[in-house]
């Protein structure tokens, strides 16, 4: 079997040939000899390499359709698997202009206690606009891209459920 | 004293239950609706529940606190830290009840509560205070009055609540003409955070560390200081790590610094843990800044330096014995500690809190590392509460090993299920101001600000690759729907051909052979 699979930095090929419980793993065209062994916890131990093999240990849930994060020695990975790669960067630039209106939502339950923007003001990327708190901790929304604030649609004092739009900008 | 009921849950509930069974005192546990089933609650003798998840409907309720301490039979109460740990109306309400509270007197509880009295103790005690208001602005203050005292004190000033914490009322005013909406800005903030409005001034120091003593006292007089913390790196004046000595304090620093603490803590007749926080500047000169009158986060790291066991020791002194301790063994440094307070936040999501189910963890261990976690597999992490989840310590005998054996740990942490600041730490801990201890309470913001977002988690070409692999055999794997589930799955290298040591030793044999 052979799959495209999408890292933070770029696709790679993989390619499985499984046989009686013997495993050939080829990687963007090398060969890596893999030994791997379920242990507990849902986790696998892999031994790549051969004579010389590195040790990992890695473990592997869904977050979506097509979609895997993988702890990798308990670094988080994101990755797709055939050939989508939606990869979403936090921090970068993301792939393509940004389309439509953009819609912050609330992360969590929380309470609004500050409302930054108002309806038609121009905003910046990464500009404050509402300020939740939640968890005791304070945590203020920003614009991903900028634009103009469309519609602010919560007060301050406001409490809002857990995906509830505040804000959107176009 | 029999039989100890703990007025908190998470990691600080396990840590005392753990000392009450060290000392062979029966616990109870109490919980909200949404801890049901937590760590602290199994670890118990005995637990009562005592209302919905908010905690203004559970843990912050002195009525069914008071009630559970009764109907259980317990004697005393240690509140823990957060809640109501520094709430004078409930250690009074324990000690009508006939109950022993865990902790000091209502009465020193409020008066160091107030930070403009908590000033004036400082003060009579001969401690020197940052340069500020001397009495709280009233409500009604004019604004001219507010602007003469911050020009007497010279800009950049900061503004207080005067029942403030946790950095809330708090303003930097850079100019006067930010004076009038930083003081409306903090007037709200400490109005609806604290139910108090009244603020105060105090000078801004340029680049100031933060050193904290912490101390016992008994309830015969006596006061013991301990070995300094200092707890400089902070998140907008959130302490992330804290570390014992610090490493800018000199012996003989120390030796004024402790005493000054003591000083403080005698003059006001403090009993049970406490801890007094200075601001140093950078000629070695420090200021008291507040006291905060319960046991401390940090606290692991003093124990680990000095091997006392502070809650065993509040929990003595609780029920009237004398503080004995060596002064030397508290005084004297034994190698070096540090705790980094594991959160339940995305660091890479500006560490907004990050809530869930932990659906696996893998706690680090081994050599001199210390875990205070409520956390475990299949818990959750709730979205009322502070989200500490774990304290991780790790003791070297200098800093150098303690830092290595804390990155060590921090390597093998594996939170799966919701983000942490794990990652935040692995990178923080590396970082070369931090290894210089080249630092001052505000060097953390500035290094997240310079980063701009940038992700703490950015894996590297060889954990890519690996992942890349690993999510391929998965993939495999569940297509042929099989293997996956199977406990004893392997897969054996197939490429190069698999070779077993005896046959190296046949071919070798029959390469010798042809030889001869």
């Amino acid at each position: 079997m052979t799959l495209e699979i999408g890292t933070p930095s770029r696709a790679r090929v993989v390619q499985i040939v499984r046989a009686e419980g013997r495993l050939r793993v080829r990687i963007d065209g090398a060969s890596r000899p893999v030994d791997a062994v379920r242990v507990g916890g849902g986790a696998w131990s892999l031994l790549i390499g051969h004579p010389v093999a590195r040790s990992y240990e890695v473990a592997i849930a869904e977050s979506a359709p097509g979609e895997l994060v993988v702890y990798v020695r308990g670094r988080l990975v994101p990755v797709t698997v055939g050939g989508r790669f939606r990869l979403r960067r936090r921090g970068a630039t993301a792939a393509g202009a940004p389309s439509g209106p953009q819609r912050i939502v609330a992360p969590m339950s929380g309470r609004v206690i500050n409302v930054l923007v108002k309806a038609g003001d121009a905003v910046e990327a990464r500009q404050g606009l509402v300020v939740v708190e939640a968890m005791k901790m304070e945590n203020e929304l920003r614009a991903i891209h900028a634009g103009t604030v469309r519609e602010v649609r919560v007060a301050e004092g406001a409490s809002v459920e857990a995906g509830t739009v505040l804000v959107v900008i176009e | 004293m029999r039989k100890i009921l703990v007025a908190n849950r998470g990691e600080i509930a396990v840590r005392v239950i753990r000392a009450c069974r060290d000392m062979g005192l029966a616990s109870v546990a109490v919980y909200s609706e949404c801890d049901r089933g937590a760590r602290h609650v199994r670890l118990a003798d005995e637990a009562f529940a005592i209302g919905p998840s908010a905690p203004t409907d559970s843990y912050l309720r002195i009525d069914r606190l008071i009630d559970a301490a009764r109907t259980s039979g317990a004697d005393a109460v240690h509140p823990g830290y957060g809640f109501l740990a520094e709430n004078e109306v409930f250690a009074a309400a324990c000690r009508d009840a006939g109950l022993t509270f865990i902790g000091p007197a209502p009465e020193v509880i409020a008066l160091m509560g107030s930070k403009t009295s908590a000033r004036h103790a400082a003060m009579a005690a001969g401690v020197p205070v940052v340069p500020g208001t001397a009495q709280p602005f009233a409500p009604d203050a004019p604004e001219a009055a507010i602007a003469d005292e911050a020009a007497r004190l010279g800009y950049p000033v900061l503004i207080k609540a005067v029942a403030g914490g946790g950095g809330k009322g708090m303003r930097l005013v850079a100019a006067p003409g930010d004076l009038a909406s930083a003081t409306r800005a903090a007037r709200s903030e400490a109005g609806a955070a604290f139910g108090d409005a009244a603020i105060y001034l105090e000078r801004r120091l340029a680049r100031p560390r933060h050193v904290e003593v912490q101390l016992l006292g008994d309830l015969h007089g006596t006061v013991q200081p301990f070995v300094e913390r200092e707890c400089s790196i902070q998140r907008r004046h959130q302490k992330v790590i804290e570390e014992t000595p610090s490493p800018v304090v000199s012996a003989e620093l120390r030796a004024r610094i402790t005493s000054a603490a003591a000083a403080v803590a005698r003059s006001v007749g403090y009993s049970s843990a406490g801890t007094i926080e200075f601001l140093l500047d950078e000629d070695g000169r420090f200021y008291f800044l507040e006291m905060n009158t319960r046991l401390q986060v940090e606290h692991p790291i003093t124990e680990l330096v000095t091997g006392v066991d502070l809650v065993e020791w509040q929990i003595r002194i609780a029920r009237g014995d004398r503080l004995d301790l060596d002064p030397a063994v508290a005084l004297t440094p034994r190698g070096h500690a540090i705790e980094c307070r594991i959160y339940a936040e995305d660091p890479d999501a500006g560490f907004m809190p990050s809530p869930g189910r932990i659906t696996a963890i893998g706690a680090p261990a081994g050599p001199f590392v210390r875990d205070d976690s409520g956390a475990e597999a299949g818990s959750d992490v709730p979205i009322f509460y502070d989200p500490m989840i774990s304290k991780l310590s790790a003791w070297g005998a200098d800093r150098r090993q303690a830092i290595g054996r804390m990155q060590r740990a921090l390597g093998e942490y594996d939170v799966r299920g919701i983000r942490t600041t794990v990652p935040f730490f692995r990178w923080m801990l590396a970082e070369p101001s931090f290894e210089a201890a080249a630092f001052h309470t505000s060097t953390l913001d500035e290094l997240l600000q310079q980063r701009q977002g940038e992700s703490f988690s950015t894996p590297n070409e060889e954990e890519e690759e690996v992942a890349a692999i690993a999510a391929a055999l998965h993939e495999d794997a569940s297509r042929a729907g099989r293997v996956l589930l199977d406990p004893a799955a392997r897969w054996v290298r197939q490429d190069p051909p698999y070779v077993a040591p005896r046959g190296g030793w046949k071919r070798q044999a029959r390469v010798e052979a042809l030889r001869s």
